[in-house]
């Protein structure tokens, strides 16, 4: 290791300011991250594990499960060929409109979720542009899935691009150029190259674009029309039966949610893990 | 194979990197391209290998044209001046690399490629290493690496950037004189780019000297020593005395009062002469050479000599002393850069 990545010595701070910080730290966490945690399983078991489990085996609920395991795995997959083609499109070629066009991946980031599950309320909606040749043809996509994936989409677009680009920059394509000169075509370049160089910075992506994929609500709540057992997903699923003074179903189903974000939090740690390791110092010699 | 290339030229976005270069490359040959850095150089050992390509110009190898072909296709060795190792492969994967990418039927069998991999590992010493990964590896074993990678496609050019720029002093003495004795065994045609001119001397058979885009000499060492073609190349060899000359046509009677002579550190002879105009302002001991440093009345700065150990303890010089100055060889330049 190097030194000087470790915090210096001479940076120490003394004891009367260290540890109120560390107090006030400690403080914020428990207060809202940890605590509320708490409440989440506590709630979701208070009416002891066979409601527990009732409320998860409950038909509506599995639908719920079932469309957003659904949603996840259209969008994610989709986000993931989008974020690796649109990092290697930016960080490989120089073209006019390239600074517009990383502004625009990060919109789903700037704009709110509501408004983008509006925009296509406007655009694929009964009232909307499209909507007269959409009902014509038969063709729902608001208050149905196709418009639940949409907006998923959309609003985890960013997730794989942000973390692949700086990754690539970083990089640079020294490497790519050796792969040329001895003799490799894009494809085997992308694959034995590039892919492995950036493996572990686009699970970390794809992690973090899943777990929003299965959380995200306000975007998906504009466009579903909350048809029970056909466009809830779990988080909407949890809003319905709370406002249903059905507090403890809602906290079971919330604690699956809660649970999956755990686990995602592990694999992001792992993740971080191996990409430090995967990126050898230059000056070992 | 033989490389030829004419008018040359090649911009980045707002620095101009190369003005029309002529050069022509035999076969066989080791050639270094020296220079400055920003000179040209690398970009010019790109526009070979194919990794640029020129605005205006031509490259052809053995008078094939290949200006516009790939780099993929131009089988060429590159060695980056980084090495731009795989760090996600082994020693022998990355070697192995350029064999694998070939299409189906030029692939080598399974076993011919372990063969070849391993010859090469062993060319480059590196026969025990071959399961490692880049990252457990010192400089100089990396660097071998990925001169036995570049090797695998058995190009008939190699070219190398900056081979010995990120190793330490020994590592590439050692290492200078292994690549020199390996390029008399295989004979491929080498072009490496340097910023050292001792490098270049050591390795190359003929060195282009560059300056600002342009290749300012193209000579084998020691004419470039003993003949260099403008002041920027005399000046870039090593330390040099510049001194004010007058120059006095006999014939004509035109007078240069702008030319400057050119006098090596090891050609200036410094003699003890109490009637002397100079006197030793500075003596420094370096070891095998002393470099002692003498001023003269008639000059703004002081004059260098390096005298051999054993001459300068005959002389007894100390600071302070006058001595008589005499130079044994030396280059004039006209005002506007041409030799006399």
């Amino acid at each position: 290791m190097n030194p000087a990545r470790k915090p210096s010595t001479a940076l120490r701070d003394p004891a009367w300011l260290r540890l109120p910080l560390l107090a006030i730290a400690l403080l914020f966490v428990g207060l809202f991250l940890v605590l509320p945690l708490v409440a989440v399983f506590t709630y979701a078991f208070e009416k002891g594990v066979d409601f527990y489990l009732a409320s998860l085996v409950d038909e509506d609920a599995r639908a719920a499960i079932r469309l957003t395991l659904l949603v996840t795995a259209i969008s994610v997959p989709a986000n993931t060929v989008f974020g690796v083609a649109a990092a290697w499109l930016i960080t490989r070629f120089t073209f006019s409109g390239k600074n517009l066009l990383v502004s625009l991946i990060d919109l789903p980031f700037a704009v709110s979720p509501v408004i983008a599950g509006l925009i296509y309320v406007l655009l694929f909606g009964a009232q909307g542009w499209l909507g007269p040749w959409l009902s014509e043809n038969d063709i729902k996509i608001i208050y149905a899935v196709p418009g639940i994936v949409l907006a998923t989409t959309f609003v985890t677009f960013p997730f794989v691009a942000r973390e692949l680009i700086p990754l690539m920059q970083a990089q640079g394509s020294e490497q790519e150029q050796a792969a040329l000169t001895l003799g490799a075509g894009g494809w085997s370049m992308f694959w034995r190259v590039t892919l492995p160089k950036i493996g572990w910075g686009l699970v970390y992506g794809v992690i973090l674009c899943n777990a929003r994929a299965i959380g995200e609500f306000g975007a998906v709540s504009v466009v579903s029309g909350h048809i029970r057992g056909l466009t809830n997903t779990m988080p909407l699923h949890v809003e319905i039966l709370y406002n249903e003074y059905n507090r403890t179903a809602a906290f079971a189903v919330a604690s699956l949610l809660a649970l999956i974000a755990l686990v995602t939090l592990v694999l992001k740690q792992v993740a971080e893990w191996r990409m430090r390791r995967a990126t050898p110092d230059h000056d070992i010699a | 194979m033989s490389i030829e290339l004419s008018g040359i030229h090649y911009r980045y976005a707002e620095t101009i990197a190369l003005r029309g270069i002529d050069l022509s490359i035999e076969s066989g040959e080791l050639l270094a391209l020296l220079g400055p850095s920003g000179c040209g150089k690398t970009t010019l050992l790109r526009v070979i290998a194919g990794l640029e390509f020129p605005d205006r110009g031509m490259v052809r190898f053995e008078g094939r044209d290949l200006t516009l072909v790939s780099a993929r296709k131009r089988h060429v060795g590159f060695v980056f001046q980084h090495y731009a190792l795989f760090n996600h492969l082994t020693v022998f994967e990355n070697v192995a690399f350029g064999l694998r990418v070939r299409g189906w039927r030029l692939r080598p069998k399974r076993a011919d490629l372990e063969r070849r991999v391993g010859e090469l590992l062993e060319l480059v010493q590196l026969g025990e290493l071959a399961k490692r990964y880049p990252a457990q590896l010192s400089g100089g074993q990396r660097q071998r690496v990925a001169l036995a990678r570049a090797l695998a496609v058995e190009p008939e050019i190699l070219l190398l950037d900056e081979p010995f720029g990120a190793l330490d002093a020994r590592v590439r003495g050692d290492l200078r004189r292994w690549l020199r004795g390996l390029h008399d065994r295989i004979h491929v045609t080498s072009v490496f780019v340097t910023h050292d001119q001792e490098e270049a001397f050591e390795l190359a058979d003929r060195i282009a000297v560059m300056n600002e885009g342009r290749i300012e000499q193209l000579a084998d060492p020691q004419t470039l020593y003993t003949q260099p073609a403008s002041p920027f190349v005399c000046r870039f060899l090593g330390e040099v005395n510049e001194i004010p000359a007058a120059l006095h046509t006999r014939w004509t009677g035109a007078r240069d009062a702008g030319a400057i002579a050119f006098v090596r550190p090891h050609d200036l002879d410094l003699v003890a002469d109490s009637s002397g105009d100079a006197r030793v302002d500075e003596v420094r001991d370096l070891g095998a050479v002393v470099r002692v440093e003498a001023s003269h009345p008639a000059l703004a700065v002081p004059l260098i000599a390096i005298h051999e150990r054993g001459r300068f303890d005959e002389s007894g010089l100390r600071r302070g002393d006058r001595v008589a100055i005499s130079a044994r060889r030396w280059v004039v330049f006209r005002a506007d850069g041409t030799p006399v």
